[in-house]
């Protein structure tokens, strides 16, 4: 995938583009606000990470603004300092996709990378969602692996329903808390690792082949791939 | 330069100033104001009684003497009216206090002491003051005209002229009582002034040590103007506050300090560790992730500040809408419940169905948040938390109760303040924030967080000021 990197910190830029060149994708980098606008506006890309705080006159979500107005749907991270809850309602207002305060993590940016990237193949209708032997039917609320029926409460079925929509990529504990509480502060227990091994015990004890996996340093995915 | 020519008149007017300020002027001029309001209230009756009643009087005894004389006239003629007023008041003006003048038809003088009359038309039976001028002696007299039968005209009157001074001593008088009003008023004005400025400028030396550092310092109470010791009683208060912030800054500065230093200390070691020992890679990525740890340690209570100080902005307040309380506290209970559930903890939700409040929904989550996870932390294996919200006159009070060991009377108070922590919670994961924020969100919602006995255990009240008025479901969305 084609990445446009805007952030006029030499350390980060240098950071995110070695990183996401290792994780398989191509990334351009303007330094600047200007030149970041004219790259973003004349290229195409399947997603730009925009600093908020940019020299040359022109900042981030100026350029989101111009991009929008002019039909541009490309998939867009702010990643900025300003950390308000305020800052990060403005900036996802203006038109940007996801929202992520520095200092990151780089496991993070690259987990919200991949569900932006995805989200355009997303088949949102898709009521029965399969992965492997492991079957989850949003309309009848029945979850089944190898077949047989599992018995899970409501939170455990929405938990599953979200990892199973981003099956194959990394799910962050941050993502967990935005998307299914709602709750954009981190919790000083370990909660979502506790929720995950509640999850994990239903769906695979017993079997030979687990399929919810923790990534050290990031989050947990659910996977077919052993 | 026109600076130079209007620094004589400047400074006179600076020392003037300073002499009588606005202040003590505006009440010099209230107190002379207000004064002679009241000696007009009382001398403008006594003028009016003056004026009219005896003047009145007067025109009256004047109008009936000259009916007493007409008849004369009509009963004995002219020739003997003239001599009866020749005999009564001679020809001079000087010589009697009544005047009359009886005069022909041809308005030629035939009897009387009335030297002319001032020109002017004049109606019979009316009162009229005559201002004569005679010997270079101004006389008043008070008139009045009478007309005979054959065209005869008959001025009958009183000499005023002594009542003149009467009057003047009247009016030199309330002058008189106006300048004491005014020296009184002058006199009490300067003393109030300098008591004040006595008591002002003691507010002023030791307001001026504090800012000069010495925080000890506070203000005497004169007990005798209430006024003073109101103030003095704000300012007190004022200083306490002052130093209590102060306190609690250096605290926080020294907690923050240390809450960093010790994960940063760990951080830089194992760096270095690292960079002299040289390990081979296994060894050396564990050393790693540990470092990364110790930062997001570093980050988690920065942004723990941050948060904080975003509360205390008072910013947030402008985001505020109504929610369903109920339902957050059930979120937050079935958001913790696996994690007391592997504890060993009894989580019970009370339940406060459709309880509509205003707020921050964010917030008010993290705080219920905060308040189950400490209790999940403290109350031990065993023991059970309730968490229910009712609302009382007023306010919203979401409680916390658990029956753990809770804690002690007096560090109950000291919990919630920033960085505090109590040592048997050293060895657990957290900043010492936690209730600190907790009370952050009920300041920011007009409440408080009250911390008590739940013998045993503690019972945490997170009490929210709910205006009822606004407290209307939303639509359902």
């Amino acid at each position: 995938m084609k990445i446009l990197i805007i952030e006029d910190n030499e350390r980060v830029a240098g950071f995110l583009i070695k990183g996401l060149r290792e994780a398989g994708h191509t990334t351009e980098h303007a330094d600047n606000g200007r030149d970041g606008m004219y790259l973003a506006a004349g290229e195409k890309y399947d997603a730009v990470i925009m600093d908020r705080m940019l020299p040359g006159g022109i900042d981030g979500l100026t350029i989101i603004a111009t991009l929008r107005s002019t039909g541009n749907k490309v998939p867009i991270l702010i990643l900025s300092a300003l950390s308000d809850v305020d800052d990060r309602i403005l900036g996802l207002k203006s038109g940007g996709d996801d929202y992520l305060a520095k200092p990151f993590a780089f496991g993070e940016l690259l987990a919200r990378l991949d569900a932006l990237l995805r989200r355009s193949q997303d088949a949102m209708a898709d009521n029965l969602l399969v992965l492997d032997d492991l079957a989850l039917d949003r309309r009848s609320h029945k979850v089944t692996r190898g077949g047989k029926p599992l018995n899970l409460q409501t939170r455990e079925f929405k938990l599953l329903e979200y990892l199973m929509r981003h099956a194959n990529q990394v799910v962050t504990r941050t993502m967990l808390l935005e998307n299914l509480w709602d709750y954009n502060f981190d919790p000083q227990s370990n909660v979502i690792d506790v929720h995950i091994s509640k999850l994990r015990q239903k769906i695979d004890a017993g079997t030979s082949r687990p399929l919810l996996k923790t990534i050290r340093n990031a989050g947990y995915m659910l996977t077919s791939e052993q | 330069m026109p600076h130079h020519q209007m620094h004589g008149s400047g400074s006179f007017r600076a020392r003037l100033v300073r002499l009588f300020p606005r202040w003590f002027r505006n009440q010099l001029l209230a107190s002379l104001l207000l004064n002679c309001a009241a000696l007009a209230a009382f001398c403008l009756p006594l003028w009016y009684a003056w004026n009219n009643q005896i003047e009145e009087g007067r025109t009256d005894l004047i109008l009936a003497d000259a009916r007493r004389l007409a008849a004369d006239f009509r009963a004995r003629g002219v020739d003997t009216l003239a001599t009866r007023i020749h005999d009564r008041v001679g020809s001079n003006l000087n010589d009697t206090q009544q005047v009359i003048q009886l005069l022909a038809p041809d308005g030629a003088r035939v009897a009387g002491n009335l030297p002319y009359v001032p020109p002017g038309a004049y109606q019979p039976n009316t009162g009229y003051a005559f201002r004569i001028e005679q010997q270079g002696r101004t006389k008043i007299l008070s008139m009045a005209l009478a007309e005979l039968p054959g065209g005869y005209h008959l001025w009958v009157g009183r000499d005023t002229t002594r009542y003149v001074a009467l009057e003047r001593i009247f009016i030199l008088g309330m002058g008189g009582s106006a300048l004491i009003v005014f020296l009184f008023s002058a006199i009490t004005a300067a003393r109030t002034r300098r008591t004040m400025l006595n008591r002002v400028q003691a507010i002023d030396r030791t307001t001026a040590a504090i800012v000069g550092g010495d925080l000890s310092q506070r203000l005497h109470p004169a007990h005798a103007d209430e006024e003073f010791d109101m103030l003095t009683g704000t300012l007190n208060g004022m200083l306490d506050q002052i130093v209590n912030l102060i306190q609690n800054v250096r605290h926080a500065s020294n907690a923050i300090a240390h809450d960093l230093r010790t994960p940063l200390t760990e951080l830089r070691s194992s760096l270095e560790h690292l960079s002299i020992t040289r390990p081979p890679p296994e060894p050396t990525f564990d050393a790693i992730d540990h470092t990364i740890a110790d930062v997001d340690r570093v980050i988690a209570i920065f942004n723990a500040i941050m948060r904080l100080a975003e509360i205390d902005s008072g910013t947030r307040r402008a985001g505020f809408k109504a929610f369903d309380l109920g339902r957050l506290i059930g979120e937050a209970v079935e958001f913790y419940a696996p994690v007391a559930e592997e504890a060993g903890i009894g989580l019970n939700h009370l339940g406060a169905d459709g309880l509509m409040v205003r707020g921050d929904p964010l917030l008010v989550a993290q705080a219920i948040g905060n308040l189950i996870d400490n209790a999940l932390k403290y109350a031990g294996s065993g023991s059970t938390i309730r968490i229910g919200a009712s609302r009382d006159a007023g306010q919203v009070i979401i409680g916390v109760a658990d029956n753990g060991p809770g804690i002690a009377p007096p560090y109950r108070d000291k919990v919630a303040e920033r960085f505090f922590r109590l040592d048997q919670s050293r060895a657990s994961p957290g900043a010492g924030l936690g209730l600190a924020l907790v009370q952050a969100v009920a300041h920011l919602h007009g409440g408080a967080l009250l911390l008590s006995d739940n013998g045993p255990g503690l019972r945490a009240a997170f009490m929210l000021k709910a205006d009822s008025a606004e407290l209307t479901p939303p639509e359902a969305a």
